[in-house]
């Protein structure tokens, strides 16, 4: 199959050695690359029940087939990992130049194992594959570390991932760092890789990558460019990035704001929402191998964080660290914005977990003593800051908050886990289900914990003409959503781009089969993220996860929203129960959300799998 | 009638304060109304007939006019419209 190099670098970091790993092409048939691949790669090679820190369990950058192609969108790649968030499924996205940089150098992907006893980083170029020293560099933040990678490489086009000191603490929603402003965000990768001891991975390739139909790809490009020239959709995307999503979540009552407990907030407006941060605007910029200029590049232009640049704020941080803590100082959001990405941690979770502790400080569950001092509080954007810096060095109170909400919640104890807003202990990101259903269900069965890269239900819930606060429907709503996006996902292209121009899948097929000569048709697709959602279903249970896990928190459920278009609006268990039904039932798996033998069947995977 | 109005696309209104007299409190009498005020501006949003143009969504008070009466939806004193382009993650 052409665009796909067919095998992974396999490095063994205990025993400091390197070998290639062949993925036969019949798997990259069944499960295309990407998400797909890494579910079929994780299941194989993590011994059930593993610690997500030992040695045994592997951190797996995969791209796609589409990758290092000129397919819009495709310089993304995926981590997949056992996760110690939530010690079940991980797979997290970022764009970055080593995704192109490692096919150029003639692989798929990396499969890490074991554990380096010293620091070290990777390094893969023409000359050789080399696991080196990184004492020198251990301990430094991401943007110091990639700098200072390629300085000594004298190689500044090299692709750079690369954790903070929030990794190598192990801090449990740590990140991987690339380009400097992109991160494989969710799930505490970072902290796997700190666990390994590996501070950075540099790849710098330069072998061409044989295209199937170059002319009929750039043909393709041609005609979804003039597309996306044509949607008003695109070209406000284009003008105002992801903070224009916050304009939205605001009028349609899906806004985290203090912590989950209401759901719009006035003073954000003209502040920290698209007015507020295109006053900050430098220039926009897009990613590698893509035609849609959907960054923003800020810099604040006076007062304390003068001079401060960044490619951001975007949506979830201006979410979680603006209103859901009740900051509307941009500034201050974008110097946590960039603290966390140099000290390698999660916007989401880091503002999640922040925004809880000042509700405990609210409510008087928590007190100064037992935070060095420290008073967190709604509003406070020093505290906030101040709080991030404790959580990536574990120091005081960080030590637990970096351990992420929902042990947060148990630390301070007093029912706070009522208002731990996560999912199998990912924290929510930025919408409120309470006004969005499909959202609380899409929360609910996502393996990888609260998260909004698999759905989007608000273009459905709030732009479309279905009813936000019913059941009805939502579960079909939700898988064809997570089908889509596990399309995208495992051929690894960005699915803003499908979103926005838009984008079918019968497009992704007319590109895939430019860049590969094969045909898969878009129901094809479809079938095989059925297949791939239903093994990552199996990869859960295999370790201890029920359908209990598939819940939300008591908040979601029963506490009626105070405010916005959902005013008097709570999930409530049993509209959640039917959702889960009705999901559970439209995958082809049981009640208890196992697949049945017939689905099994239908996916070609194995009964054995699921008891091994 | 005082109405909020908000219009999120290559230019953005929030929170803008108007009063009008529709012919009735439909939304086809506002948006009637509207039209005649503000044409060129709305007309992004709308087209002639009132049916939003491609790629735009009318919400009332946060909701999708779709999810309520469409173009029947009852407008009252204080409601706040939104004229908006599809918007797609964050």
């Amino acid at each position: 199959m052409k665009g796909l190099q067919g095998k992974l670098l396999d490095v063994d970091l205990t025993l400091g050695k390197t070998k290639d790993l062949t993925i036969p092409e019949q798997n990259f048939r069944k499960y295309l690359g990407g998400r797909g691949l890494g579910a079929r790669l994780l299941f194989d090679l993590l011994p059930p029940r593993t610690d997500p820190f030992s040695p045994e369990n592997p951190l797996i950058f995969l791209t796609g087939p589409l990758t290092g192609s000129m397919v819009t969108g495709s310089s993304k790649f995926v981590v997949v990992t056992k996760s110690p968030l939530t010690h079940g499924w991980c797979d997290s996205y970022s764009s970055g130049r080593i995704s192109v940089e490692l096919k150029k150098a003639g692989y798929d992907g990396l499969v890490i194992r074991g554990k380096s006893n010293h620091p070290c980083y990777l390094r893969i170029a023409d000359d050789g594959i080399e696991i080196r020293e990184a004492d020198w560099i251990w301990g430094k933040d991401s943007h110091s570390t990639e700098r200072m990678l390629k300085d000594i490489d004298r190689n500044h086009s090299a692709g750079v991932s690369s954790i903070g000191p929030a990794g190598e603490n192990l801090c449990k929603f740590a990140c991987i760092n690339s380009d400097l402003y992109r991160q494989a965000g969710r799930g505490g990768l970072g902290a796997v890789m700190g666990s390994k001891r590996l501070k950075a991975i540099v790849v710098k390739g330069t072998q061409e990558i044989d295209l199937h139909d170059r002319k009929k790809l750039i043909e393709l490009n041609r005609e979804n460019y003039q597309r996306a020239l044509k949607s008003r959709v695109a070209q406000a995307r284009m003008k105002y990035g992801t903070p224009l999503t916050l304009n939205i979540t605001h009028a349609g009552g899906i806004l985290p704001t203090k912590n989950f407990q209401f759901s719009t907030w006035d003073k954000a407006l003209e502040k920290i929402d698209s007015v507020g941060v295109y006053k900050s605007v430098k220039s926009h910029k897009s990613c590698l191998s893509c035609f849609v200029h959907c960054s923003l590049v800020t810099e604040v232009s006076e007062g304390k964080y003068k001079g401060i640049t960044l490619e951001g704020p975007e949506y979830e941080t201006l979410g979680m660290f603006g209103s859901n803590q009740l900051i509307d100082d941009l500034p201050s959001i974008m110097q946590a914005n960039l603290l966390c990405d140099q000290l390698g941690m999660d916007t989401v979770d880091t503002g999640n977990v922040i925004g809880f502790m000042m509700e405990c400080f609210e409510r008087g569950l928590i007190s100064p003593n037992q935070t060095e001092g420290l008073e967190i509080r709604f509003g406070d954007p020093e505290a906030s800051l101040a709080a991030i810096e404790m959580i990536a060095y574990r120091k005081g109170v960080g030590d637990i908050l970096a351990e992420g909400v929902r042990t947060a919640a148990n630390y301070v104890g007093n029912e706070s886990d009522r208002f731990a807003m996560h999912v199998k202990g990912m924290g929510f990101p930025a919408y409120e289900p309470r006004g969005s259903f499909g959202t609380g269900l899409s929360y609910a069965v996502s393996p990888r914990g609260a998260c909004h890269r698999r759905a989007w239900p608000p273009a459905i819930e709030i732009l479309g003409g279905t009813p936000p606060y019913t059941v009805e429907r939502k579960a079909e709503m939700i898988k064809a959503m997570y089908d889509e996006n596990c399309v995208l996902h495992s051929l690894l292209v960005c699915d803003m781009p499908a979103k926005f121009i838009p984008m079918s899948l019968d497009v992704y097929s007319e590109y895939f089969h430019s860049v590969t000569g094969e045909s898969i048709s878009k129901n094809d697709f479809l079938t095989i993220a059925g297949r791939i959602e239903t093994l990552i279903r199996m990869f859960n249970l295999r370790e201890g996860f029920t359908r209990k896990d598939d819940t939300l928190p008591y908040r979601t459920l029963f506490e009626p929203l105070p405010d916005g278009p959902g005013k008097g609006q709570s999930v409530g268990e049993e509209n959640l129960n039917r959702m889960i039904d009705d999901y559970y039932a439209c995958r082809g798996w049981d009640s208890l959300g196992i697949p049945t033998p017939s689905t099994l069947q239908t996916y070609e995977l194995s009964n054995e799998e699921l008891h091994p | 009638m005082n109405l909020t109005i908000n219009a999120l696309g290559s230019e953005i209104v929030l929170k803008q304060e108007i009063s009008l007299e529709p012919a009735s409190s439909t939304l086809k009498d506002v948006l009637r109304a509207l039209q005649d005020r503000y044409g060129t501006t709305l007309g992004r949003f709308v087209k002639d007939d009132l049916t939003p143009t491609e790629g735009s969504v009318i919400l009332v008070n946060g909701r999708n006019i779709e999810s309520l009466e469409r173009f029947e939806t009852r407008i009252h004193d204080g409601d706040e419209l939104t004229f908006t382009v599809l918007v797609a993650g964050g």
